[in-house]
């Protein structure tokens, strides 16, 4: 076991892990980031601020804003060090508010100023920009250059996803470090010495590597700014709501920053136990398929036979839908029994829904279930193979391998298929010709997809993002997520539907609840 | 080949005489005996004793006790991996040129100085890191070290001792944070020569994550005359703190600019006035900077000062690397000014935000004075931004830019506030600037 | 292209070393010499002998005063302009060999012959005014003393 000891900061006493720097022992008992009014961390004040220390980069301690007074014991006398690289030792003392500290703050502060264009106004970090924070709040009020302002590159397209501004990067070099130290592209680097120095990637070579996005979120200030976001608005209209990503099994913790009813963006939510601080920029930019034009936003049922000539899905209403289901169903049901029904779960839905799943198929009395999967490729960081956000938590309630559903299908022992997600084909075990002589599949899904094709009634599900629910990673943690955004009013769960259905066939325990009731339902479920 | 005047002590006897600088001739003086007798029958333990008991200051501009460094370094029960000595051969304070007699003049005395230092602290290799602009100083090196190697006084038995030891030269490429110890270890590795932050300090985690010392060139031509002659000989000259004779290098307005080796705590008048024959063109002394640009200037009515760390702290400088740069009545200390802001801020390494921003600012602030367009806040401006820069940066960079910078404002701000009142340099036969 | 002859030395650079990055300085040195410059093709060359990243290379060059990426004269000349030299009127004489030569600071000849610089102090602060021209200094310099040493280039 790691030894502990204990260090006093101003007035509260912490025990610590021995081995540790003062920033790093404060940010393992999570006081350097006391959380405010469900601000995200980095929109607080840091306990003790600071640019250049990132908790998941190697310690630089540069920027000098982290000095605190700190004293071997309490007798002993003051001395000022940054914070981010004194060791922890038994009866540290740390004073972060002395006269002394709060001068050599305003120094820093002062310096940093002195070059940097101040423009606020038009500057995309405005709003969660620590350069005006802890301008605000450790700073002077006012500017005492009379020199012209350091002239310096502006707009630099830096590569697919970043752009970069020369004259406000204050030099903390975060995201030099990332791209050495995490995902080892090595990309950017610090040219010339003293107030020339500059950051620029080697001539004419892009930033590019699978996590560039990250080095947005590290800087500090509004030097490098996502294409992706870029002026699409100012922050503080945005509302922060915790999520996952769906895109793999990692289920990286994201913000979702909602404004009008739409995500605007993904930004990595800190969870040292799933992803630390970063995300994958797939991961990041995938939060686009959810306003997407090929979302579906009703049911869909299909009136004839499958074939070369079918006619296309037509919307229907969500009663016609469920009534639908339930014509086909119920006659195969009385005539066959539910052997010749088949379930397959999907990696992208909660852990409520998959469980409603297997709740309704189990009162079927449904035995051939699976999970049908995407896999893809995956890196020694973050990205799993695993293209989807519940695979664990769909394992977890019962749904194992797609090979025995699939063999049985194309055995010919299956006649009606429920499935749920898009990734039906994904593995190459199924494809639309196994499945066209199927009487009935019932999909449930976000998105349009080639599952439709061979689908008699599709019903539209909310993503992630649109619900209160949790998510099962890889790693086995459960992840709740809160509902971001409001779909539109025939998107549902798949358990809600699955209710309606269940309600149609006359399953016990199956009623049809009015949708006040399961909207109040669904809102339950995140408790 | 430097053609610089000097007047001898034990350090540099023999620097006038050619033969010296080859194997042959340094052994012909004694050389290398003591370090073969050290070799062969001390003890580290005692040598560095005898380094601490001599009160050896180093001579690289921080006045640290050279016994007492070697002492940081981990015993002979750490046996994990090698560790390493490196000579700081980097001079580039302006107002120091003493280094490089040593390096072109006496590379032998350096060699014998590194076996015994490398000795004490069980050193398996030195890095001799020189200035890259120092190239009579490369080329007579490289051949001393040639001619040490093949005389067996460097090698698996150094001396015909059982102590293996050998010289690796490096050669600088043009920064004078390089040498900063710990900006020097990084560009050893091959890296920008950034400062590093401690901890670690080098005696633990130094030059390629192995314990090491750094040690001045001159620090290192000192160590065989003491341990020949003793502490208590070394202790003798000097004064009490400062023991030792060290090399005082002269520069500016002066008749005889020249290195003059004498003892620590000599006064500066003395120096000035006497070894380098005062004044040229008899004019007036103004100003004197004592220990190379980094160091507080003094005015003429206080060089009545003893050199030597001690007696300078009281006038608020330092003995610094000795550099002793002499300026006459015409001097406009707002040029000085100039170039010395010029200076930190063309040097600064870019790392720590006061030094990087603070530098640039001083020297667009001063540059602004000299060109009749300051104002009188300026002056406390200054001094303001020297207050942010001192003491809270990564290495002592920033302290040495802002000292001069402190000292000028001190003793000459009637210089500044001319400028600020009539809009001109009120020295008409200043020295120029580019 | 960093040819063999080159390539031999910079490993015999390495070999110096405990760690091979030790010999990067060196091997900079080794190129700038070789082939008057450390091109970007050359940086990009040492990276992967080093086992770095190319941008890293780059650091170094622009870092140390040293190294360029384009070439520069055929003789590079430095006047010391701090202090102890400008008391002696070192920027007089930098003045007169820009007007001699017809180039300013940082410039080269039209001939490509001379890069006239300044540079920091090189600890020649007793025999001032003085220049460097590459490896070798000239000291206790006037004008014309300084003239008859760059007309002496080849």
């Amino acid at each position: 076991m790691t030894e502990r000891v204990r260090i006093r900061v101003d007035d509260v006493e912490y025990e610590v892990d021995a081995g540790r720097t003062v920033l790093q022992a404060l940010d393992d008992c999570g006081a350097l980031f006391p959380e405010r009014d469900g601000k995200r961390p980095e929109q607080t004040d840091a306990l003790i601020p600071h640019y250049c220390w990132h908790p998941k980069l190697s310690i630089d301690g540069s920027c000098r804003l982290c000095q605190v007074e700190v004293r071997a014991g309490a007798d002993a006398p003051p001395k000022l060090a940054i914070a981010c690289n004194t060791p922890v030792s038994e009866g540290l003392v740390v004073d972060t508010k002395s006269e002394t500290v709060a001068a050599a703050r305003q120094g820093v502060m002062e310096l940093l100023l002195i070059n940097h264009p101040l423009d606020c106004p038009i500057c995309d970090q405005a709003g969660e920009c620590k350069l005006q924070d802890y301008a605000y709040t450790h700073g002077v009020d006012h500017a005492r250059t009379r020199e012209p302002r350091r002239k310096a590159k502006k707009r630099v397209d830096l590569g697919p996803t970043i752009v970069f501004d020369q004259e406000r990067c204050i030099l903390c070099r975060r995201c030099v470090r990332f791209c050495r130290e995490v995902t080892g592209t090595g990309e950017l680097g610090v040219f010339d010495r003293g107030d020339r120095s500059v950051l620029e990637t080697f001539p004419d070579e892009p930033l590019d590597n699978a996590y560039s996005m990250n080095v947005a979120d590290i800087c500090p200030v509004g030097a490098l700014t996502t294409k992706d976001f870029r002026f699409k608005m100012r922050v503080w209209f945005l509302e922060d709501v915790d999520g996952i990503c769906t895109g793999c099994s990692r289920g990286c913790n994201v913000h979702i920053g909602v404004a009008k009813n739409a995500v605007q963006r993904y930004l990595p939510r800190r969870n040292d136990a799933v992803n630390g601080t970063w995300m994958c920029d797939d991961g990041r930019l995938s939060y686009h398929e959810i306003a997407r034009e090929d979302r579906l936003t009703t049911c869909l049922v299909r009136e004839q036979a499958i074939g070369e000539d079918s006619p296309q899905l037509r919307p229907a209403s969500l009663d016609e839908a469920v009534a639908a289901v339930a014509a086909r169903l119920r006659p195969l049901l009385d005539a066959k029994g539910p052997g010749v029904i088949a379930g397959i779960a999907s990696a992208h839905a909660s852990n409520e829904d998959l469980r409603a799943f297997k709740t309704f198929l189990d009162v079927l009395d449904v035995d051939t279930i699976g999970l049908a999967v995407a896999r893809g490729d995956s890196d020694d960081l973050l990205v799993e193979a695993e293209k989807g956000a519940n695979g664990a938590g769909a394992r977890a309630v019962g749904f194992g391998a797609l090979a025995p559903v699939a063999d049985r299908i194309r055995g010919g022992g299956i006649e009606a298929l429920i499935v749920l997600g898009h990734d039906l084909f994904a593995d190459g075990s199924l494809d639309a010709r196994a499945l066209a002589g199927l009487d009935t599949v019932v999909a449930f899904d976000t998105h349009r997809s080639p599952v439709e094709r061979v689908a008699h009634v599709v019903f539209p599900v909310r993503h992630a993002a649109e619900k209160d629910a949790s998510y099962t990673n890889s790693a086995g943690i459960v992840q709740p997520v809160q509902r971001a955004v409001v779909p539109g009013p025939e998107v549902r769960d798949e358990g809600d539907f699955l209710q309606r259905i269940g309600a149609a066939l006359g399953l016990a325990g199956f009623e049809t609840e009015t949708e006040t009731e399961a909207e109040s339902k669904a809102g339950d479920g995140a408790e | 080949m430097q053609k610089v005047p000097f007047t001898t002590g034990y350090l540099t006897a023999h620097c006038g005489d050619d033969a010296y600088g080859t194997l042959d001739g340094y052994k012909a003086e004694g050389g290398y005996e003591t370090a073969r007798r050290v070799l062969k029958k001390g003890t580290p333990e005692d040598l560095i004793e005898t380094l601490k008991a001599s009160g050896l200051q180093g001579r690289g501009g921080a006045s640290f006790i050279a016994g007492q460094k070697w002492s940081f370094m981990p015993g002979a029960e750490d046996d994990t991996g090698p560790r390493y000595l490196v000579c700081n051969a980097d001079e580039s304070e302006p107002g120091s040129f003493k280094d490089r007699l040593l390096l072109e003049r006496a590379p032998h005395l350096l060699l014998e100085g590194i076996l015994l230092a490398a000795f004490a602290i069980r050193a398996e290799k030195t890095f001799l890191y020189v200035r890259g602009e120092y190239g009579e100083a490369i080329r007579v090196l490289t051949r001393a070290i040639e001619e040490a190697r093949a005389g067996k006084v460097l090698g698996p038995r150094a001396l015909g001792s059982r102590f293996a030891h050998d010289v690796v030269l490096v050669r600088g490429a043009g920064a004078y944070i390089c040498g900063e110890e710990t900006g020097l270890l990084e560009s050893l590795e091959g890296k920008k020569g950034q400062p590093r932050k401690k901890p670690p300090y080098p005696a633990e985690n130094g030059v390629f994550g192995r314990p090491t010392t750094v040690n001045n060139v001159e620090t290192l031509c000192h160590v065989p005359h003491i341990v020949e002659k003793g502490a208590d000989w070394f202790r003798g000259i000097g004064t009490a703190e400062s023991p030792g004779n060290t090399l005082f290098g002269v520069s500016g307005h002066v008749v005889r600019p020249g290195l003059y080796e004498l003892p620590l705590g000599t006064p500066l008048d003395e120096i000035v006035f006497e070894h380098a024959g005062g004044v040229a063109g008899g004019r007036k002394l103004k100003a004197v900077i004592p220990g190379g640009l980094s160091m507080a200037v003094l005015p003429a009515g206080q060089v009545d000062v003893p050199m030597a760390n001690e007696f300078l702290r009281e006038r608020q400088t330092a003995l610094g690397t000795g550099g002793i740069i002499v300026m006459d009545d015409t001097t406009c200390m707002v040029r000085v000014a100039c170039i010395i802001t010029h200076f930190f801020r063309e040097e600064s390494c870019g790392q720590c935000t006061q030094c990087r921003e603070g530098t640039g600012w001083m020297n667009r602030i001063v540059s602004r004075i000299e060109r009749g367009e300051g104002r009188f806040e300026d002056l406390a401006l200054l001094k303001d931004v020297c207050a942010k820069m001192e003491g809270k940066t990564i290495c002592a960079f920033a302290d040495a830019a802002a000292w001069p910078v402190q000292g000028l404002l001190r003793h000459f701000p009637q210089d500044f506030q001319s400028h600020v009142t009539h809009g001109q340099c009120p020295y008409p036969g200043s020295f120029v600037l580019a | 292209m960093i040819g063999e002859t080159l390539r031999a030395r910079i490993d015999a650079e390495i070999a110096r070393f405990p760690v091979k990055r030790g010999g990067l300085l060196g091997a900079l040195h080794i190129v700038q010499e070789g082939q008057g410059c450390v091109s970007l093709a050359a940086s990009k060359e040492l990276a992967a002998i080093f086992d770095v990243f190319p941008v890293e290379v780059i650091e170094l060059v622009r870092f140390y005063n040293f190294f360029h990426e384009s070439p520069r004269g055929r003789h590079q000349v430095y006047v010391c302009t701090n202090l102890p030299c400008a008391l002696r009127g070192a920027n007089v004489l930098l003045k007169g060999l820009e007007q001699h030569l017809g180039v300013g600071v940082g410039e080269t000849t039209a001939d490509g012959r001379v890069h006239l610089g300044r540079e920091e102090c090189l600890g020649a602060c007793a025999n001032a005014p003085m220049i460097r021209v590459g490896g070798v200094y000239h000291e206790d310099l006037d004008l014309a003393g300084a003239c008859a040493v760059l007309d002496a280039l080849e």
